[in-house]
């Protein structure tokens, strides 16, 4: 199980700039779907990099279903040297992306998001209508029914507001 | 690389399938949700993700040889 209430509060405590994307995102929004990890798009500012090493060294994060005993080290050169980083901590599995296909990176998301409160923490989560936008342009078969249900909340807020 | 207009042409071709999802869709799930806050949502994710771990253990097992 991936621990969001305790996961996403020590991420904005440790002042990381982060964008919460993919079915994270969708539940945010009122998506009823499983999905079983966080999502998140960073900033590659070395700031950021540096804070999000040191605010997640203590989950021991490895890479999601990799061999135990890889030389993967959690460090900010590892980081560096990569964008997109499938990983498994002490509290859930977590996505770390550089970036995402129709979305672009956490500057570019950035200018599309909304404030969510979870937890007792504000953070910041890609808007609906730029989730079905991403989801869209990825084209992946497993995203179609998600896209219709993303639609549909779509749908239904608009008819409350 | 795939041109723009191709890329917009395949997107498009989604649409039908999309659209054909969304009959199955339940609306009042939907609306329970929105009534919800978005902590209650995602304490409802993680007591689905509970019951699906479960479920993985049972069905493990059922289906282990013995």
């Amino acid at each position: 199980m991936t621990d969001y209430d305790t996961l996403i509060p020590l991420l904005v405590e440790n002042d990381i700039e982060f964008i919460i994307v993919g079915g994270a995102a969708a539940t945010a929004h009122g998506s009823s779907r499983l999905t079983l990890d966080l999502d998140i798009v960073y900033s590659r500012k070395q700031g950021n990099i540096a804070r999000i090493v040191k605010a997640l060294t203590p989950l021991k994060p490895y890479l999601r279903g990799a061999p135990i005993g890889l030389p993967f080290e959690w460090r900010v050169e590892t980081l560096n040297k990569g964008l997109n980083f499938t990983l498994i901590t002490t509290l859930g599995a977590l996505d770390l992306l550089g970036e995402i296909v129709g979305g672009g990176d956490y500057e570019k998301l950035h200018t599309e998001t909304i404030k969510i409160e979870i937890a007792g923490v504000q953070c910041e989560c890609i808007s609906l209508q730029n989730l079905i936008k991403v989801k869209r342009a990825a084209g992946r078969p497993k995203d179609l029914e998600v896209i219709a249900e993303l639609e549909q909340i779509l749908d239904e807020t608009r008819k409350e507001n | 690389m795939e041109h723009p207009s191709e890329q917009l042409k395949s997107i498009r071709d989604l649409d039908p399938v999309i659209e054909a999802y969304k009959k199955d869709i339940d609306r009042t799930l939907i609306r329970e949700n929105l009534r919800l806050t978005v902590t209650e949502r995602f304490q409802q994710l993680m007591k689905l993700q509970r019951f699906a771990e479960e479920l993985r253990q049972a069905g493990r097992k059922v289906t282990l040889p013995k």
